[in-house]
C-alpha cells in the first residue's frame, strides 16, 4: 500500500492479497460456506444411501418412497435421525408423543462417546490447523498420533511402578504421559518439517509416507518387545486405572473425561492466542502466506517451517496421549482414523483454532452417530467416511456456493475480493483471556 | 486448427526437433542418475551374489533375479507407473492431482464389482467380463477425476485440498459400497486373475503413448503451455480450461487402468485399513517427480519402487528373522529418501494456480 508503511504492514498487505480462500474471507462467510458444505454433503449422502439401498439385497424394504411405491433396503431419513439424535443419546422423541424424550439426561452413554470423539478431534484438528496456518499440509497427524500414543503408553508404564499408587501419582503420570506424547509426536512431526525446510521435500508426500512408517514401526515394536502377556491383539499392557483421566458425571464406559475436554478447550484458547497475538505466531502466519515476503520481513522461514511442524506433531501426539489415557487405557494396533478426521475438522474450521471447537463437535456427532447407525440400521458405517470426504470437497469450493448465492439471489455472502482487505483482522472475535504461549 | 507454436511458451525445447527417444530419456540428470544407480546396484548385487552364494547377498541376488520377483514387479508397477503417467498429464496442464490414490482405489473396487456382476467367463455383447471390468474401472476413475476437474477448474478450489478430498471420498466410498454389495469391506475373490504379461504390456504401451503424446503432438505442446504459461496459450486462441480438463481426465483414464490392473491381478478388492492400494497413488507422484515429468523416467522410478515391494514380499516368504511389517516399510522409507534427494523438481510455472480467462 503506501510507501511509508513499515515492513510489517507491507508483508501484511501482501499477505492479504496472496492468501488462499481460507484466510481472507470474513468469518461470517466462512461460516455460511461451512454450513452449506455440511448440508450439501448430507444431501449427497442421502442420495447415496437411497441409491445403494435400491441396489443392495434385502428381504423386506426398510423404506418405501411415497407416491412411487418403490422399495429401498435402507431408510435414508432414519439414517440421519439415528445419526444426529443417537449421537446425543436420543433427546428428541421420534415417533413418540412430545418433542423431547423425558427420560433424557445429558450424561448418557451415547453423548459421552460423542464428546469423547470431540475431545480427541480437538487435538488432531488443532494439529492440522497450526500447520495449515504456516502454509504446510500436515497429512501426517495420524502418524504423529500413533507415535505420541506409544510414547505415552510406554513412559507411563515405565514410571508407574516407581510411584506409590494413588491420585497424586495419577496426576503426575497423566502430566508426564501427556508430555511424552507431545515429545514423541513433535519429533515425528519435525522430520517432515526439516525435510521440507532443508531438502525441499514436499510435506504432503513425506507425511503420508511417514504415516505408513509410523504405523508399521510401532506395530513391530509392540509386537516384538512391549506386547502384553497373553494378549490376543497387538497391544501394550493397560496403564494403571489411577493414571487414566477419570470419568466424572458420565458413565465410565463412555471413555470420556470432562477434564480432558476442558484441557482441549484450554489448548484451543492457548493456540488462538499463540497464532494471533504472539510474534512467533505472526512469523508462522506470514511464512505460511508468502515465504519470500516473510524472509524479507526478517523471518527465518526454514526454522519456522520446522517449528510449525514440530508444534503440529506435538498436538497430534497429545491427541495420542489422550487417546491412551482417556479412551483406550493402552496402546493398541488398530488406532482409529483420528488424524485424517483432523484434516476435515481443520478445513471445516477454516484453520482457525476457535472454529476447531464446533467443527470437532460436529465431527464427534458424526462419529458417535456412526456407532448408533451400526447398532440400529443396516447401512454400512463407512457412510461417515464418505461424508468426511464430501465435506472437505465442498468446503474447498467456496466459488460454487457463491455462484449458487448469485443465481438464487440469496447472495448475502457476496464477499468477493473486497473482503480481502480486512484479512487478518478478525482478531476482534474475542480477546480471550488466554493462557501463556503454547 | 492448432497454431504452429504457442508463441511465448518460454523455456521449452522444440518438441518437433529430431530428438531421438534415447536423447529424450537421458536429457535430464535425474533420469540419468536413476538409470546409472539402478544398473550399478543390480550389477553389484549380481557380482556379490555370484561370489558368495550362501550369504544374504546370495539370497538377495536370487530374489532380485528370479522370475517370480520380475512378475510381481510387473504386477505392482502397473498402478504406480500408470497413475504416475496420469499425474504427469494433469500437472503438466497446471492441475496438481494429489487424488491419484483415490482414483486407484475407486477403479480397483469398481472393476472387481463389474466383473462379479457380469460373472467371470460370461460376456456382454461379445466383450468378456474382464474387459468389461477394466472399462468399468476406467469409467469410475474418469468420472471421479471429472468431478475433481470441475471443482478445480470451474469452482477454483484449492487443488491440494480437492485432491485430498478425492482420496478421502474414495477411501470411504469403496469400502462402503463393498459392504453394501458384498457384506464386508473386502470383496470375495473372483477366482481369476489377469496375468502379469497384460500389466506389463499396458505399462509399456501407456509409457510409449504418453511420451509420444507429450513430446510429438500439438496437444502435448498445449498441455505444457497450459501449465507453464497459460496466458500465452490463451493469446493464441486455445482454451486453457479445455486443455486442463483434458489433462485431468487423462489422469483419470490412466489411473483407472492402473487401479483395475492392480485389483484384477489378484481378483479381489481389499478395503480394510488404507485399502489394497496402500499409498501407491502417492508413490506414483514421487515416481513422476523422480522421473522429472518424463514418462520414461516415471517408468524407471515406478519399476524401482515396485521392485522393492516385490523383493519385500519375497523376503517375507523366505522367512528372514526380520518381522514382515518392518520389511513392508522399506518402500515407504525409500520414497522419502528419494524425495529428499530429488528435492525441488521443475514444477510447471503455473501449476496449482487458477487461470482466469481474459476477454
Amino acid at each position: 500500500m503506501s510507501d511509508s508503511a513499515p515492513d510489517g504492514d507491507r508483508t501484511e498487505s501482501l499477505l492479504a492479497r496472496v492468501v488462499a480462500p481460507f484466510v481472507d474471507r470474513s468469518v461470517a462467510e466462512r461460516l455460511v460456506i461451512s454450513v452449506a458444505a455440511i448440508l450439501l454433503s448430507i444431501v449427497v449422502g442421502f442420495a447415496l444411501v437411497l441409491v445403494s439401498g435400491r441396489i443392495a439385497q434385502c428381504s423386506t424394504a426398510a423404506w418405501t418412497m411415497p407416491l412411487t411405491g418403490i422399495g429401498f433396503c435402507y431408510d435414508p431419513i432414519e439414517v440421519y435421525v439415528v445419526l444426529f439424535n443417537g449421537a446425543l443419546g436420543y433427546p428428541f422423541a421420534v415417533g413418540d408423543p412430545g418433542l423431547f424424550n423425558p427420560a433424557w439426561t445429558p450424561f448418557n452413554l451415547s453423548f459421552g462417546l460423542t464428546l469423547s470423539e470431540t475431545t480427541l478431534l480437538i487435538f488432531t484438528g488443532l494439529s492440522v490447523a497450526v500447520a495449515f496456518r504456516a502454509g504446510l499440509f500436515n497429512i501426517g497427524t495420524q502418524g504423529q498420533l500413533v507415535v505420541g500414543a506409544l510414547s505415552t503408553a510406554l513412559s507411563v508404564l515405565a514410571l508407574a511402578p516407581l510411584l506409590p499408587a494413588g491420585p497424586v501419582a495419577g496426576a503426575v503420570l497423566i502430566v508426564v504421559g501427556t508430555a511424552a506424547g507431545a515429545v514423541g509426536g513433535g519429533l515425528w512431526g519435525a522430520i517432515p518439517g526439516a525435510l521440507k525446510a532443508y531438502a525441499d521435500a514436499n510435506e504432503v508426500i513425506t507425511t503420508i509416507m511417514l504415516n505408513f512408517v509410523a504405523a508399521n514401526v510401532a506395530y513391530v515394536l509392540v509386537l516384538e518387545v512391549f506386547r502384553a502377556e497373553g494378549s490376543s491383539v497387538v497391544a501394550t499392557r493397560y496403564v494403571p486405572e489411577y493414571a487414566q483421566f477419570p470419568s466424572v458425571l458420565f458413565p465410565p464406559s463412555t471413555d470420556f473425561a470432562l477434564l480432558a475436554l476442558a484441557g482441549g478447550i484450554a489448548f484451543i484458547g492457548a493456540l488462538y492466542y499463540f497464532v494471533e497475538h504472539t510474534s512467533l505466531g505472526y512469523d508462522l502466519r506470514t511464512s505460511g502466506v508468502q515465504a519470500a515476503a516473510a524472509e524479507y520481513g526478517g523471518v527465518n522461514a526454514k526454522l519456522t517451517t520446522v517449528r510449525a511442524m514440530t508444534l503440529s506433531g506435538a498436538l497430534g501426539g497429545i491427541g495420542g496421549a489422550v487417546w491412551v489415557l482417556m479412551s483406550e487405557g493402552r496402546w493398541m494396533a488398530s488406532i482409529p482414523d483420528l488424524g485424517f478426521d483432523g484434516i476435515t475438522v481443520s478445513i471445516l474450521a477454516g484453520n482457525n483454532p476457535i472454529g476447531v471447537l464446533p467443527a470437532a463437535f460436529l465431527f464427534g456427532v458424526l462419529k458417535g452417530g456412526a456407532l448408533e447407525i451400526g447398532f440400529r440400521t443396516d447401512v454400512p458405517t463407512e457412510l461417515v467416511a464418505v461424508l468426511r470426504g464430501l465435506i472437505i470437497l465442498f468446503v474447498a469450493m467456496p466459488e460454487f456456493f457463491r455462484m449458487i448465492g448469485r443465481y438464487t439471489g440469496v447472495g448475502g455472502t457476496a464477499g468477493g475480493p473486497g473482503g480481502a482487505a480486512s484479512a487478518e483482522s478478525d482478531a476482534s472475535a474475542g480477546g480471550d483471556g488466554g493462557e501463556a504461549d503454547a | 486448427m492448432p497454431p504452429p507454436a504457442a508463441t511465448g511458451v518460454k523455456p521449452m525445447r522444440n518438441p518437433l526437433s529430431p530428438a531421438s527417444l534415447l536423447e529424450g530419456a537421458s536429457e535430464s540428470g535425474y533420469v540419468r542418475s536413476l538409470i546409472a544407480g539402478t544398473v550399478g546396484m543390480l550389477a553389484l548385487l549380481g557380482v556379490s551374489g555370484l561370489a558368495f552364494p550362501d550369504s544374504v547377498a546370495g539370497d538377495l541376488a536370487g530374489i532380485v533375479f528370479s522370475t517370480s520377483t520380475a512378475t510381481s514387479t510387473a504386477r505392482l508397477a502397473a498402478p504406480i507407473v500408470l497413475a504416475g503417467l496420469g499425474g504427469i498429464f494433469a500437472e503438466k496442464s497446471g492441475v496438481i492431482n494429489i487424488g491419484l490414490e483415490g482414483l486407484l482405489i475407486i477403479s480397483a473396487f469398481v472393476s472387481v464389482y463389474a466383473a462379479s456382476v457380469v460373472g467371470v467367463g460370461n460376456a456382454v455383447l461379445g466383450v468378456p467380463a474382464l474387459a468389461i471390468a477394466f472399462l468399468a474401472g476406467i469409467a469410475a476413475s474418469t468420472f471421479l477425476s471429472a468431478v475433481f476437474a470441475v471443482v478445480c477448474i470451474e469452482f477454483k478450489a484449492d487443488q491440494i485440498i480437492a485432491g485430498l478430498a478425492v482420496w478421502l471420498i474414495a477411501l470411504g466410498l469403496a469400502p462402503f459400497l463393498s459392504t453394501v454389495f458384498f457384506g464386508g469391506v473386502n470383496t470375495p475373490n473372483l477366482g481369476v486373475s489377469v496375468g502379469w504379461q497384460y500389466s506389463a504390456t499396458m505399462v509399456v504401451f501407456a509409457t510409449a503413448g504418453s511420451w509420444w503424446l507429450l513430446n510429438k503432438t500439438a496437444f502435448g505442446k498445449h498441455l505444457r503451455a497450459a501449465g507453464e504459461n497459460p496466458k500465452a496459450l490463451d493469446t493464441v486462441g486455445v482454451s486453457v480450461s479445455q486443455v486442463r480438463y483434458a489433462g485431468v481426465l487423462l489422469s483419470g483414464v490412466l489411473s483407472g487402468v492402473g487401479g483395475s490392473a492392480l485389483a484384477l491381478s489378484i481378483g479381489q478388492f481389499v478395503g480394510s485399513g488404507e485399502t489394497m492400494v496402500q499409498g501407491k497413488g502417492f508413490i506414483a507422484i514421487v515416481a513422476y517427480l523422480f522421473g522429472n515429468y518424463n514418462p520414461l523416467g516415471t517408468l524407471g522410478a515406478g519399476a524401482l519402487f515396485a521392485g522393492l515391494d516385490a523383493i519385500q514380499i519375497r523376503l517375507q516368504q523366505l522367512g528372514y528373522a526380520i518381522p514382515d511389517t518392518l520389511v513392508q516399510t522399506i518402500p515407504y522409507v525409500v520414497v522419502i529418501v528419494v524425495l529428499t534427494l530429488v528435492g525441488r523438481t521443475q514444477i510447471p510455472e503455473a501449476a496449482g494456480e487458477h487461470y482466469e480467462t481474459e476477454e
